[in-house]
């Protein structure tokens, strides 16, 4: 464990000075803020369209914007969701790939320290800078909590926004996972963040890509697909079957990353 | 005693035999010039006994632990130094000591005293808060070695330490190297031969894969020339012309 966290330490200080976690840091900044506004803007006015012409007279899909909730937040952390599935790939590219070329791979596979520290090490490295870049985006409820308004008291269901969001770390956790299971393949960094936003963007659009396949195989693909089971969590649907799903997925990825390192010692 | 032992050693990659059945051993507090062309084999066997690489046969033990069945006892008894020095390009010299010393076990009272210690050995003290990417080639490598030294393993194993240095640095690299034995078992290997005239007992010179001399320095000089005076470089051209 003591070795793991000084790998998870490198990691970060590394990602902290390179430019790359600013690059990320920004992007996630200026884009969900950009929605942010938006989706202030539809809830705006939905809520007059709705004093003049009562909800009941709206079309459905209106419905959503009843209350801050549902109308703003729920829609940021699916928007959100789709930033991790960009920017993601770029924070776990190197993890493996990039001590491969500089050949500090060598380093740390000749220190006295086992594979699973290794692993275990930059994983933890790789959620402590995607959840310092969603740690970013706790701040967009915090600002709704200070100036709106609810009928109820209280701006927003904090329950159903921390679930959410929960669930929105469980995915940036997962990404990772993934990431840097493709970064252990390969020692191109370029390489690695590509295969890795394909493979996370095919799996995040499986169901829509299945849409045309016969059953079962339509079915099996709605289950399986990201976009699907992080659907319900960042309703604030406490969906544990997701939660499972996205758990197995860490630990298989994490599985495989420990296996390839450890096939370096026979190969 | 015997610190390193290599028996039968071999290393195939598909139908290259890049190391082939060396037989050797290093004493505790010898220090071995490890001489060969480009290509002969050499880095290949410091992988392996630094247990990067497995063998496809043959074994290596170092301190009496097999490399392949005990890797951890292996591994927490070499200090090693591959052909580019293994340095992370965006952190500062102390911390990529600190980081290392950590993952080595060295305990966290004495990270500190550690790190000023292998930095004051190499001549790296001045630059302990400078980032690695903008040292020079001498400094990076000096850092390479200061790395090896950390926690004081009994056995170093450098390759090409003192490739990249200008030769100032490479007379104190030397002075360093050769203040090592007794203390430390070390294998270094290298292209300048004047450098193993100054810092080796023995020598073990592998060409194509194979040993095609395994001596005690002195001894090898005699069997070689006619006279005292024959070099090392001819005796090495000899010998690898093959």
């Amino acid at each position: 464990m003591r070795n793991s966290l000084a790998i998870a330490r490198k990691e970060l200080s590394i990602y902290f000075t390179t430019p790359w976690a600013y690059v990320v840091f920004t992007a996630m900044a200026v884009i969900s803020s950009l929605v942010f506004l938006d989706l202030l803007g539809v809830f705006k006015q939905a809520q007059e369209m709705a004093r003049a012409f009562t909800w009941a007279r709206l079309p459905p899909e209106y419905s959503a914007f009843k209350n801050l909730t549902d109308g703003v937040i729920v829609n940021l952390w699916g928007f959100i969701a789709v930033i991790v599935l960009f920017v993601a790939p770029l924070l776990s590219m190197g993890l493996f790939a990039k001590e491969k070329r500089h050949g500090t791979f060598e380093l740390l596979m000749t220190a006295p320290i086992r594979p699973f520290d290794i692993v275990l090490g930059k994983y933890l490295g790789a959620v402590g800078i995607v959840f310092a870049t969603l740690g970013l985006t706790i701040v967009y409820p915090l600002v709704i909590a200070a100036f709106g308004q609810g009928e109820s008291g209280s701006a927003l269901e904090w329950p159903t926004v921390l679930l959410g969001y929960g669930g929105l770390l469980l995915w940036g956790a997962t990404c990772m996972a993934v990431g840097m299971f493709i970064s252990v393949l390969t020692n191109s960094e370029m390489l690695a963040a590509v295969l890795t936003f394909v493979v996370a963007l095919l799996w995040w659009l499986i169901k829509e890509v299945a849409q045309a396949a016969d059953e079962p195989w339509r079915s099996l693909a709605g289950h399986i697909s990201f976009a699907s089971q992080l659907q319900n969590l960042s309703k604030g649907v406490l969906d544990l079957k997701a939660i499972v799903f996205f758990f197995s997925m860490i630990f298989f990825s994490l599985f495989l990353t420990h296996r390839a390192v450890e096939a370096h010692r026979w190969a | 005693m015997a610190m390193i032992e290599v028996k039968d050693l071999t290393k195939r990659y598909r139908d290259r035999v890049a190391v082939d059945h060396l037989t050797f051993q290093v004493n505790e507090g010898e220090i071995l010039g490890f001489l060969g062309p480009n290509g002969a084999g050499k880095s290949t066997t410091m992988k392996i006994l630094t247990g990067f690489l497995p063998p496809t046969s043959g074994s290596a033990k170092v301190g009496g632990f097999d490399v392949f069945e005990n890797p951890m006892e292996v591994k927490r008894r070499i200090g090693y130094l591959p052909e580019s020095p293994p340095l992370y390009p965006e952190m500062t010299v102390r911390g990529y000591l600190r980081f290392v010393a950590s993952i080595r076990g060295v305990k966290g009272a004495q990270l500190k005293s550690e790190i000023e210690r292998v930095a004051l050995l190499t001549g790296a003290t001045g630059v302990l808060d400078r980032i690695i990417q903008n040292l020079s080639k001498g400094y990076r490598q000096r850092v390479g070695i200061a790395q090896a030294l950390l926690g004081s393993p009994p056995v170093l194993i450098l390759d090409e330490p003192t490739e990249g240095l200008d030769p100032i640095q490479r007379a104190e690299v030397r002075q360093l190297i050769k203040g090592l034995a007794g203390k430390h078992t070390v294998i270094l290997s290298t292209h300048i031969l004047p450098e193993v005239t100054m810092t080796c007992e023995k020598v073990l010179i592998i060409n194509q894969g194979k040993i095609v001399a395994f001596e005690e320095l002195k001894n090898l000089a005699n069997a070689y020339g006619q006279a005292e005076n024959v070099s090392l470089e001819e005796i090495f051209i000899k010998l690898t012309a093959a």
